[in-house]
């Protein structure tokens, strides 16, 4: 606490932020690796703000940041447009979606919200393939040009990272606030958040809107990269990886996108086919969910929570016969547990 | 008609063809204890979640100091100064006792969302003010010891004394409390009877829901019954001892009041 101040996981951000883009540039494959992973980590950590802080599971992360790269590459390839015209584009559009949707699906039980949104994921992929005026139906749109003064891949893998630092200062605002407290009541138990005095509906559509801006700026910089978009380019499927990538590392904590998109992401560019993807990721999510169901860092902190634990009845059996349990536990684990400083604000 | 009260007039409240309220009322006055006792399915809890949002009713009013709050939502009821606790604490046991406090301070919050995402100065500023308060309202309800600790780590009696402190938290004028004597002893209770006390000599209206006819004596100035959905009874709890229709009703739950 006292080494990160009062926003410790942006401190890690901002550091391994540095670091991917100091080391990166060593080898081109990596540069690649690490591009992409940092606008996965983006769009995964719409998906943790969403499912992780507020418990709405949205399987529709990945039309969002569709949208987000359809809006900016329409801009820029049949309008000329410059790129920064077409993120506000890129962020405005799945925010304004999103807070829609949430006004619509809040209502439902949790499952219902993720049929839902999968449902309007699905519908807009459609419209994607079909719309051939404006998305270029199934062929989709080549030619996307590249940021102004990022065309060069280390200078864009900056930007990337920028954003996702960005991304996680904001998120990390949020949960060290009123709001953030307020979405993780909502979580936890809509009649409570309501005798609270808290307006769940709007509260929620916030949140979302948010969490779309995100994923929206994931697909912005995914257009500018890849430069091409198709209907295929960020479908159900980078929903749910998303989504899978936020629930190992951690949902609940805001980091835990980050890691769990840098293990999934890296460790499965290391595997000999692209087929064995799928079983590489269906694997990590049952390891994880038997495990540890509160992804890494929960896992990360458990563990060290009982290290101090077993430290502090060490010390009070040593020590003072009625030392305070409580407030001692606690003291040592702001100290001494690197782990804590990922725990969300909460 | 600016006389400050809470009252619940003519409620009416009909589930499909089932009639849980008909014609049922209760008065709340600022700095006084009443209470509200019926056997189960007398409809207490239906007319608690008609005063505080939680159901609209099929017909009748809920003023508030004269004004009509007939079916607003519960997060306005709240903000307009009515607090509610639950029968079963409804509360993160995962979290310590002042950040319970910390959430019932919700309704001052005057900066938005994006204030927050920003981190905008003045959200800052008022999120500070807002921990200071969360620490004035621990010292005031007397958590000191004990609010830095879990809440699963806790008695059921000072569960039940976080729930009533996040509820006043922010400055509720009502506070409308849910069967609080539920799954606690004896001396817990003084505690939480001492609690109510006090909060009502601060100007605070308290509805008490109970089944535990001793709680009621010993803090209530007066007492309304309900049965099947009816006010059958309104005076004091003395009186209501003496009545013979409250008598038949509640001799058992009654008489082991009497014995407690």
């Amino acid at each position: 606490m006292s080494l990160f101040g009062s926003r410790p996981n942006t401190w890690i951000m901002a550091g391994v932020g540095a670091l991917a883009c100091a080391v990166a540039p060593l080898n081109p494959v990596w540069l690649d690796s690490v591009i992409l992973t940092g606008i996965l980590a983006l769009i995964s950590l719409s998906a943790g703000l969403s499912f992780g802080q507020a418990g709405i599971l949205s399987m529709a992360q990945g039309a969002f940041a569709a949208i987000g790269a359809y809006a900016t590459a329409v801009c820029s390839t049949r309008f000329g447009l410059p790129a920064w015209a077409g993120l506000a584009l890129a962020i405005a559009l799945p925010s304004a979606l999103a807070w829609g949707l949430a006004r619509m699906v809040t209502r439902m039980p949790e499952l219902a919200v993720a049929l839902a949104t999968l449902a309007l994921a699905t519908l807009l992929e459609i419209v994607a393939r079909n719309w051939d005026a404006v998305t270029g139906g199934y062929v989709g749109i080549a030619g996307i040009p590249p940021v102004e003064g990022f065309s060069v891949g280390w200078r864009f893998n900056i930007l990337v990272w920028v954003f996702v630092l960005l991304a996680v200062l904001a998120y990390e605002n949020l949960m060290r606030s009123a709001h953030g407290r307020a979405l993780n009541i909502v979580r936890h138990d809509r009649t409570r958040a309501m005798a609270d005095g808290i307006a769940v509906a709007p509260l929620l559509s916030a949140m979302l809107a948010t969490s779309g801006a995100m994923a929206g700026a994931g697909g912005w910089l995914y257009a500018h990269y890849i430069t091409y978009m198709s209907p295929g380019s960020l479908d159900t499927h980078a929903s749910i990886s998303a989504l899978l990538m936020a629930v190992v590392g951690g949902a609940g904590y805001i980091l835990g996108p980050v890691l769990g998109t840098f293990l999934l992401n890296l460790l499965g560019k290391l595997l000999p086919a692209q087929e064995a993807q799928g079983l590489f990721y269906g694997g990590a999510l049952i390891l994880i969910l038997l495990v540890a169901p509160a992804g890494l860092l929960g896992w990360l902190q458990a563990l060290a929570d009982r290290r101090t634990a077993r430290r502090a009845r060490a010390t009070s059996n040593a020590a003072a016969p009625a030392a305070p349990a409580g407030p001692a536990a606690q003291a040592g684990r702001e100290a001494d547990n690197p782990a804590r400083a990922a725990e969300p604000a909460r | 008609m600016s006389e400050s009260k809470l009252v619940a007039r003519d409620v009416r409240m009909a589930f499909g063809g089932v009639v849980a309220l008909d014609r049922a009322g209760v008065e709340v006055h600022p700095g006084r204890v009443s209470g509200l006792i019926g056997r189960n399915g007398s409809g207490k809890s239906t007319l608690f979640n008609c005063l505080t949002g939680f159901l609209k009713p099929t017909a009748g009013t809920i003023e508030l100091d004269g004004r009509d709050i007939t079916g607003h939502a519960p997060h306005e009821v709240m903000r307009a100064g009515i607090a509610r606790t639950f029968q079963t604490p409804r509360i993160d046991f995962q979290t310590t006792a002042r950040e319970a406090v910390l959430c019932g301070l919700f309704p001052r919050v005057r900066h938005g969302f994006l204030s927050s995402l920003l981190g905008l100065p003045h959200a800052l500023a008022e999120e500070r003010a807002m921990q200071r308060e969360a620490d004035a309202v621990v010292e005031r309800m007397r958590m000191d010891d004990w609010a830095a600790l879990q809440v699963n780590k806790l008695s059921m009696g000072r569960v039940r004394s976080v729930e009533v402190a996040r509820a006043i938290a922010a400055d509720a004028r009502y506070l409308l409390l849910d069967e609080p004597a539920a799954g606690i002893g004896r001396d817990e209770m003084r505690v939480l009877a001492d609690e109510i006390r006090s909060l009502a000599e601060r100007g605070i209206g308290v509805l008490l829901v109970e089944h535990n006819f001793s709680l009621i004596r010993m803090l209530c100035e007066d007492v309304t019954v309900l049965d099947t959905g009816a006010v059958i009874f309104k005076g004091t709890p003395d009186e209501a001892r003496r009545d013979e229709r409250v008598m038949q009703l509640y001799l058992g739950t009654a008489a082991a009041g009497e014995a407690a």
